[in-house]
């Protein structure tokens, strides 16, 4: 490592006026300390937040819950209130890496994650993401991980969380401090972004933007939920493609649907267009169907990624009929 | 003499170090404390291939804490590479700096010396390097017109076997291949050296000690004698830490630069680019049987690449000349220079990928004949290895075959793919059948006994390594047993090349030939002894009476066991049978392995919770093999993409099976007289066959191309359906 200083901030005030330019806030570190073992991420002050006071679980006046930033994944998935309200967020959760670093990784850290492509991860590699200008060695190169939607000539890679797949397929915002002391709420979906001409840009927060909390509307899919992760071993592997499907069926008929994919864009990617398609029918296989072909209709696989295309249909029809199929 | 059994060969105790071990006071090599350490890090090429044009250290070596930086241009000189491509063997030098030439990515070009770890490892991050840099040969496809044949024992044919597929009434030609994979123990690559007066001590976690010296010694051009070798506990080698690696050079070369005791910990990223591998390989099969099942022709062709300046081959083909009765026979093996490092040893080289593609074919073959595979398997099966022309000292594959098929339930396989469904699943049954070679090679070692009261304490030494198979617990149980005497009487000592020669640990000849030669020590004390007292070798006689018959309160004696002339006349091997049940989700292509049974017969089984060890970790491997045990190379630049733990994947527990180990009987005097045999590598061949093959029972998708990950059965189209 490269030598950096330490900060370990007592309240939210001294980690924002602590912060400059070249700091980066530090969670559980599970994914910050590795990126600066391997000379990917070099910042001169790290200031550590995870000792906030955001960790917990509150009710929130919209109906739903919000979760303090700071918490781990492991308690937010195994709270009670989450695995009875949000079952679908737990599961994805849960799915995750290993229970050792569900311990140490925190809710605000899950969603700044970044990617894990391999030209990322070696600095003597082109890369975008890493250093702007220098290419993006996976278009040419090895790309089996990476986008198939809304990638650009920039960057073509995949965002890794689990959670946030979840995060996209309920109604979640994001709530952040800003140095200036004022605060913001930024809807999920906009939080994260596409590459464009920016892939060194992961989501919209601002320089020394401290995420807080997560806001989660009222619960809509308690009773018919399934995360379904399709991945190369048991446990402790990234999504190679993963779908978040949550449904409120009233009188045999959906109300309400949620649906988003992971390992398949630079952001958790939500089907909101398949989500009203949904919305009015009944649960049964054509329906499914019809909505994975919908899904993944404007699918642009590379040489490497094709079986996405057809492994996401599949798994949206069985992530789908999963969550029709789970008894309440 | 006997009296005292209960700790002897044969019981199923606790690991004598495992306490050590589990309370973390077993010292691997990184962990000594040595006065005065420093710490060596390595830099790495980033480009697979040209030639360093300036490498600016000045940056480096103005940070505080470091001592040195060495590169080519203040590099002692040392033995090199001979010209000609060298095999890379347990002797061949490790020369590292020697020139500005890049061979392959991630070659070490530099190493910085340090007072602390971080100081090292900052530093290595501000030298500066330009090279001239030239296309590296990467592909293996655009590279074939350089295959060549490396060495006379790379081809062998017996019979004709043209005229064998032309006799044939069913033929199966079918080409497997199984990518790079990498050895990656737990315990990464280390060493304290300290280079003292023109001589050489080191804590280094070598699997074999006593050609590790030989390598460091010329390496240097210092006499053998002057290099010393500690390891007491290796944290899992499977290969790797068979040959000395250039990590080794770097840290005897700066301790004997600077003057003090250097430490090298080879990282993780280090442990994909700079200690060994097991290389891709093709295999074309060629088979052809009778309608009644008996094969005429079997031809297996491998082409796989090794380095520029070394040659490393594995001989997949071997399996294939000895497994089944086959008049007409054919075997090669080309290899291909590529910009890659040396491939090296790895968990059952030959034998681990040779069994897959043969295994595959097997089946294949089977179906196509529409019989049993076990009665395939049977109908072929020889007791003489045809393809040394000798008699196996033992071969009970047939047994192993006919046993697991009872336990596992084989009759309940549907014969026909995709018949067997519950629920979202199809269910597949797989069998394979499995062979290694069970080598056997001279090992001395010395006991020193001592009488203590009416007790005798066993102190047994040699140079042999625990790379934690359970070296330490079979050997005490050895010297428990030939003694007489309780094991917690025993003490072993191994791991110092100081110590009486043995082959070391590796190609799972550790366990016979250690025991063997601990067995022959004590012996020797016993019959001299006697002698002293005029009493006949077959009386009875307890050994503390021994000693106090002979006034002595201590005694040593060595001994030295070595193969027989009966074992070189045979062929001398442990066979196996693997019985697999795959359940693959018939939408997203995962799969769970659901049973595993593995029917072995491996000579004497020295202590069976060793043993079953042995064969778990071979199954677990082998189950790696197929489900995503892959090294992926950039194809444009010649590095590893797979880089970490994090994407290199090896089986986690919820990916293993219920597993159910069996040994049958076996006494093969033949074999050594202790009538011990491998088990190691045993455990990991042709699992991946049995895999790929309960695959095919459930799904009617014939995987050829190892692993077999959710991707590739997803493109395959996993409807059922019949191939
Ligand atoms: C081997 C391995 C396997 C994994 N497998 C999976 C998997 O299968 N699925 C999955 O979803 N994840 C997986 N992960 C990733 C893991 O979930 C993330 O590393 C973790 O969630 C990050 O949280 P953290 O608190 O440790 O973040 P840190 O590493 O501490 O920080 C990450 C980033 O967030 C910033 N940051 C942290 N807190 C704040 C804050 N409050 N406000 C603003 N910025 C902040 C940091 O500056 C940094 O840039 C895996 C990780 C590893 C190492
Ligand atoms: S896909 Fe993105 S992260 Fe990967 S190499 Fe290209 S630019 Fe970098």
């Amino acid at each position: 490592m490269r030598p950096f200083s330490y900060t370990n901030a007592k309240n939210k005030e001294q980690a924002l006026q602590t912060f400059t330019k070249t700091s980066h806030y530090l969670g559980g570190g599970t994914n910050l300390v590795d990126l600066m073992k391997e000379d990917v991420e070099r910042p001169d002050q790290l200031i550590e937040v995870a000792n906030l006071e955001y960790k917990n679980i509150t009710k929130n006046n919209e109906g739903g819950y919000t979760l303090g930033g700071m918490l781990s994944n492991s308690e937010t998935a195994n709270h009670p209130d989450i695995r009875k309200n949000y079952p679908l967020l737990s599961m994805a959760m849960l799915s995750a890496a290993t229970a050792q670093i569900r311990n140490m990784a925190t809710n605000a850290g899950n969603l700044l994650q970044r990617t894990r492509c391999p030209y990322f991860f070696e600095t003597s590699m082109p890369c975008n993401k890493r250093e702007p200008g220098s290419g993006c060695g996976a278009k040419d190169g090895m790309n089996a991980l990476h986008a198939i939607f809304g990638y650009s000539d920039k960057c073509i890679a995949t965002h890794p969380s689990d959670m946030c797949v979840a995060l996209a397929a309920m109604n979640a915002k994001v709530e952040v401090q800003k140095t200036d002391g004022s605060s913001r709420t930024i809807d999920f979906t906009d939080f994260h972004r596409l590459p464009g001409n920016q892939p060194e840009k992961d989501n919209t927060l601002e320089p020394g933007e401290l995420i807080t909390v997560i806001h989660l509307d009222e619960p809509k899919f308690s009773d018919h939920y399934y995360y379904l992760k399709i991945r190369e071993r048991s446990s402790y592997a990234f999504a190679l493609v993963s779908v978040a499907a949550g449904l409120q069926i009233k009188r045999g008929v959906i109300t309400k649907a949620g649906l988003a994919m992971g390992g398949v864009a630079h952001k958790p990617w939500k089907f909101t267009k398949v989500e009203k398609y949904l919305e009015g029918k009944k649960p049964n296989k054509v329906n499914f169907k019809a909505a994975a072909e919908m899904a993944m209709q404007d699918a642009k696989p590379f040489e490497g990624n094709k079986y996405k295309v057809e492994m996401g249909k599949k798994a949206i029809v069985r992530a789908l009929t999963q969550a029709f199929e789970r008894e309440a | 003499m006997k009296s005292i059994k209960a700790s002897g060969i044969g019981n199923p105790i606790d690991r004598i170090e495992g306490h050590l071990k589990v309370a973390g006071k077993a010292k691997y090599a990184s962990e000594f404390p040595v006065e005065n350490m420093v710490y060596a890090q390595g830099v790495n090429s980033t480009i697979a291939k040209g030639k360093i044009t300036s490498i600016d250290t000045s940056e480096a070596e103005k940070q505080n804490g470091v001592l040195a930086v060495i590169t080519y241009k203040n590099a002692e000189k040392l033995k090199n590479y001979p010209k000609d491509m060298t095999n890379f063997s347990l002797t061949t030098v490790a020369p590292v700096f020697q020139d500005r030439q890049v061979h392959y990515y991630g070659q070490y070009i530099a190493c910085v010396v340090a007072e602390t770890f971080e100081q090292a490892q900052y530093a290595c991050r501000l030298i500066k390097v330009t090279y001239e840099e030239e296309t590296p040969d990467i592909h293996l496809d655009k590279n074939r017109g350089k295959a060549y044949k490396p060495g006379e024992s790379a081809d062998f044919s017996r019979g004709d076997m043209d005229a064998g597929m032309r006799e044939a009434d069913v033929t199966l030609e079918q080409t497997y291949t199984t990518p790079i994979e990498h050895q990656q123990p737990m315990e990464l690559h280390a060493a304290i050296v300290n280079w003292n007066d023109g001589k050489v001590k080191m804590y280094a976690n070598q699997q074999i000690l006593n050609q590790a010296t030989t390598s460091i010694s010329e390496t240097f051009g210092i006499p053998k004698e002057d290099v010393q070798i500690i390891t007491p506990y290796i944290g899992g080698g499977f290969g790797s830490k068979l040959n000395v690696y250039k990590h080794i050079t770097m840290a005897t070369m700066a301790s004997k630069m600077i003057g003090r005791p250097v430490q090298i910990t080879v990282t993780r990223h280090q442990m994909f680019t700079n200690t060994g591998m097991r290389q891709f390989d093709e295999q074309e099969m060629r088979l052809g049987a009778k309608k009644d099942g008996s094969l005429t022709a079997l031809a297996h062709h491998t082409t796989s690449h090794t380095a520029k300046n070394l040659q490393y081959f594995e001989a997949c083909g071997n399996v294939s000349k000895m497994l089944y009765k086959t008049p007409n026979n054919a075997v090669t093996h080309r290899l291909i220079p590529l910009n890659i490092q040396c491939p090296s040893s790895m968990r059952a080289p030959g034998e681990a990928t040779g069994s897959f593609a043969l295994e595959s074919a097997m089946d294949e073959l089977a179906w196509k004949l529409k019989m049993d595979p076990i009665d395939f398997r049977i109908k072929n099966d020889t007791q003489v290895d045809m393809g040394a022309d000798k008699p196996f000292s033992s071969r009970l594959l047939i047994e192993c075959l006919r046993i697991g098929a009872d336990k596992f339930g084989w009759e309940n396989r549907k014969m026909q793919p995709g018949t067997n469904k519950k629920g979202n699943w199809l269910i597949g049954y797989g069998v394979s059948a499995a062979s290694r070679r069970a080598p056997y090679m001279k090992t001395s070692a010395k006991v020193v006994l001592e009488l203590n009261e009416a007790a005798v304490n066993a102190n047994i030494k040699m140079d042999a390594t625990d790379i934690g198979t359970g070296t330490y617990t079979i050997v005490a149980q050895t010297v428990s047993e030939y003694l007489g005497i309780p094991v917690e009487n025993v003490k072993v000592e191994i791991g110092d090349s100081e110590f009486p020669v043995t082959p070391g640990s590796g190609g799972s000849w550790g366990a016979a030939s250690y025991c063997n030669g601990a067995r022959k020590a004590c012996e020797n004390a016993i019959a001299k002894l006697k002698k002293k007292q005029n009493i006949t070798e077959s009386e009875e006689i307890e050994v503390a009476e021994l000693l106090q018959q002979n006034n002595l309160t201590t005694f040593e004696a060595e001994g030295t066991a070595e193969p027989s002339e009966e074992y070189k006349k045979h062929s001398v091997f442990s066979f196996g049978a693997n019985f697999t049940e795959v359940w693959v989700d018939k939408d997203t292509g995962m799969y769970r392995i659901k049973r595993m049974v593995n029917v072995g017969s491996a000579g004497k089984i020295l202590n069976p919770k060793t043993a079953y060890g042995q064969i778990i970790g071979g199954l677990t491997m082998g189950a790696g093999m197929v489900i995503a045990e892959r090294t992926q190379v950039e194809p444009n630049y010649g590095n590893f993409i797979t880089r970490t733990l994090a994407d290199y994947h090896v089986p986690v527990n919820l990916d293993m099976a219920n597993i159910d180990v069996v040994f049958l009987p076996e006494d093969d005097k033949i074999a050594n007289e202790m009538g011990v045999k491998g088990i190691g590598e045993l455990g990991i061949t042709s699992v991946a066959a049995s895999i790929a093959n309960a695959i095919f029972n459930a799904t009617g998708k014939r995987m050829r191309d190892l692993p077999i990950t959710p991707e590739k059965l997803i493109e395959a189209g996993l409807e059922p359906g019949v191939a």
